[in-house]
């Protein structure tokens, strides 16, 4: 029984001169939904392509499913690029056989049937692919990456181009997945989406990790020093003593307090000088993190 | 190798179930044999006007000129016309007579421009004359001037004529029979046949079946350009498909599901099927055809054995280049840039066929039929012609295509695995060679 469905040990990958993934470590345990977060061009689709042995590290180390190198554990893991990958002449039906039978799983039809059906789809079975719209090829690309029942599935901006409602059924067959025992690898820049799906978060900036662990260890991090408030009085609150940052949301601001802040402190000094109403204490969210953590790093650099 | 069958299956169906593809198995015949295709469709749409032309006796023989004129009438009477219905089917050869003009050169000179003139305003086709030969006294010239040096209809026919009557004059002026005149102007007659056989068991000796011109021209010819179609129809979407997959990203899927050797032997498998169900299309129809005009004997079970095979060689072997080549571009566009040297080495037999039809197993046509990437087309067009090879030859042959076949897929297969994830820019032969060398 394996525990860990990947572990990648000091991975780096170059492409000329550009170092896409550097000394990468990370562990995923076996039946999580593992969230790969950052931005555009950190090095995300690097890293899942080298899971995928499309892509050979230069250094380092990549185990999935218990194999070092591409082999028979590859037919356990299923893959959804970030671009769509689908034979535009091909009907949908026969092109969900032929990805299929090249991870070897025979007599697909009864599985590919009940997920056309579960995905909205049961009507485009016989029609060519090119027939579809975006979000339709998405669901289809989908139901490729997992119609071989696979133990690991990668899945690389899955919800991009889908509309709510999809969005929905994609979010209800990935919880299905991991409740079925599949671990679940994807990689989002939507970090709304990381937070509510994912047991285990990864961030990645510039080929480098900057967070790794729950989504609890990562914001307790930096405990609870963000204050959503509702306030009509004036000030410039960016300048009172002990906040860090304001961001102004509109109807409401979102204030940084400094490590160890006092925000009964700032309360009382909010309610001295205008209407308070709403004040909530909360932990950042992810989406916050990040920004601090990307724009940090931006300033290092430069 | 399930999932090379896999992808095999895949790229078969992908090719064979579309419009384009059972197009391209009917115009094939048409594109091969077009021109004698539309002939014969044509060839009942003759142009039947009248083509005039006049004759000029320059040597005072009344009797020639009139056998002149008159067998252009009865030719006219009887070979222009279908007597059953009474239709015009060739054009009317109408030849009037005209006086010479005078003997000096001036008038001479004067009269071939003036009937020049005639010509180049389409009053005639050509005109005649009849002059005295002044270097063999004996016999008499000829001279035809018109501007449809292809049109010889008339001057043949004139020459003939006039030969045949200034034979019976001096036939009856020695007083020989006239039969006799006929062994002197063609004594001799030409049988060509092929070799004599003893029959093993009987020790009968007889005979081999009249040579037909068709074994050693039609068949080899057919047979080379059938090939290089064959080839190149089927390597050409082979290369656009990778191209297409890159572009499309369904690279990445399949490389997410097979190793790149096991996709590029996949899309080759399903390539070489293509061919060999175009050529089983195509050879059962030329057998067909063959038994149906009784030249069956030419197309015979060895031939098409070693077709099939040279074919599926030949097409592992440039479907392999090509191969190379989509992968090493990211647009369709930069392909052609990769190709020229690939079509060259196709090309190369097609350049070398009327030497192959005038002389198969000279130096040069035996040479290159080992070259590899020349073999498949260039040793079928040996095998077909006649008196055919000792089977060392196309057995050797067949060993240095294998090699060639095994290092082209091994090296493409280097190139697939790296330029398959290529995007952006194209590789060029010398980057190409180094993924080769270094992969």
């Amino acid at each position: 029984m394996i525990t860990d469905a990947v572990i990648a040990d000091r991975v780096t990958k170059r492409f000329g001169q550009h170092v896409a993934v550097n000394e990468l470590s990370l562990r995923v345990p076996a039946g999580v939904i593992y969230g790969f977060i950052g931005p555009n061009g950190s090095g995300k689709t690097t890293t899942l392509r080298m899971v995928m042995r499309i892509l050979h590290p230069d250094d380092g180390s990549i185990q999935v499913l218990g194999e070092y190198h591409h082999g028979a554990a590859n037919d356990r893991v299923g893959y959804l690029p970030e671009e769509r990958g689908l034979y535009k002449t091909m009907k949908v039906r026969d092109l969900l056989r032929f990805y299929a039978a090249l991870k070897g799983s025979r007599d697909s039809d009864a599985l590919i049937a009940s997920w056309l059906e579960r995905m909205g789809l049961s009507d485009w079975a016989m029609k060519k692919v090119e027939t579809l719209s975006k979000g339709m090829a998405q669901k289809v690309q989908f139901i490729a990456a997992i119609i071989a029942k696979p133990e690991l599935v990668l899945l690389d901006e899955p919800f991009s181009g889908l509309d709510p409602v999809n969005a929905v059924v994609l979010r209800e067959a990935i919880l299905d997945l991991k409740n079925g025992g599949t671990t679940v690898i994807f990689s989002t820049h939507d970090m709304n989406v990381a937070e509510k799906m994912c047991d285990f978060l990864f961030m990645i900036h510039k080929g480098v990790k900057v967070l790794d662990g729950t989504l609890q260890s990562i914001q307790e991090q930096y405990g609870l020093d963000t204050v959503k408030v509702r306030w009509d009085g004036n000030g410039e609150l960016d300048r009172w003593p002990g906040v860090v940052k304001v961001t102004d949301f509109g109807q409401y601001k979102e204030l940084r307090l400094e490590r160890g802040g006092d925000t009964q402190k700032l309360l009382q000094e909010l309610a001295a000088r205008g209407r308070v109403t709403h004040f909530e204490v909360a932990h950042p969210t992810l989406h916050d993190i990040f920004v601090r953590i990307a724009g940090a790093a931006e300033t290092t650099h430069h | 190798m399930r999932k090379i069958w896999v992808i095999a299956v895949r790229e078969y169906l992908a090719a064979v179930r579309t419009k384009t593809f059972v197009i391209g198995l009917l115009m094939m015949p048409i594109l091969m044999g077009g021109s004698a295709l539309l002939q014969y469709l044509f060839k009942d749409m003759v142009d039947v006007r009248d083509k005039n032309f006049v004759v000029v006796d320059r040597i005072g023989n009344k009797g020639l000129t009139d056998s002149i004129l008159q067998f252009m009438d009865v030719h006219n009477k009887t070979l222009t016309v279908d007597v059953s219905t009474g239709k015009q089917t060739k054009p009317r050869l109408v030849v009037l007579a005209e006086e010479p003009a005078g003997t000096s050169q001036d008038e001479i000179d004067r009269q071939r421009f003036q009937l020049s003139e005639r010509v180049r305003k389409g009053e005639l086709v050509g005109f005649l004359e009849i002059l005295q030969n002044s270097k063999s006294p004996n016999q008499v010239k000829l001279r035809y001037q018109t501007n449809r040096p292809t049109f010889m209809e008339f001057p043949i026919i004139a020459e003939t004529t006039a030969a045949e009557f200034l034979r019976k004059k001096t036939a009856e002026k020695l007083n020989i029979p006239s039969e006799s005149i006929q062994a002197l102007s063609k004594p001799t007659s030409l049988e060509n046949k092929g070799l004599t056989n003893r029959d093993e068991a009987t020790g009968a000796i007889t005979d081999s079946p009249d040579q037909s011109r068709f074994a050693s021209i039609i068949v080899p010819m057919v047979a080379m350009i059938f090939m290089f179609m064959l080839v190149l129809m089927g390597a050409t979407p082979l290369m656009q498909g990778v191209v297409e997959e890159k572009t499309a990203r369904i690279a990445e899927v399949l490389l997410g599901s097979a190793r790149p050797f096991e996709i590029m032997m996949g899309k080759l498998l399903g390539m070489v099927a293509v061919t060999l169900t175009v050529s089983a299309v195509y050879l059962s129809g030329a057998i067909w055809a063959a038994q149906r005009f009784e030249v069956a004997e030419y197309i015979t079970v060895d031939f098409v054995l070693w077709f099939i095979l040279f074919q599926s060689l030949a097409a592992l072997m440039f479907g392999s280049l090509f191969i190379a080549i989509g992968a090493a571009c990211t647009e369709m566009r930069e392909t052609q840039n990769l190709m020229w040297p690939v079509m060259l080495l196709a090309c190369l037999p097609m350049f070398l066929i009327g030497t192959v039809i005038r002389d198969p197993h000279g130096p040069v046509v035996r040479g290159f039929s080992f070259f590899p990437f020349a073999t498949p087309s260039l040793m079928i067009g040996r095998i077909s012609a006649p008196p055919g090879l000792p089977l060392w030859e196309p057995l050797l042959a067949v060993a240095l295509v294998l090699v060639t076949t095994v290092f082209c897929v091994y090296c493409a297969g280097r190139i697939f695995r790296v330029g398959i994830l290529l995007q952006g820019k194209g590789a060029n032969l010398k980057e190409m060679f180094r993924w080769v060398i270094r992969g």
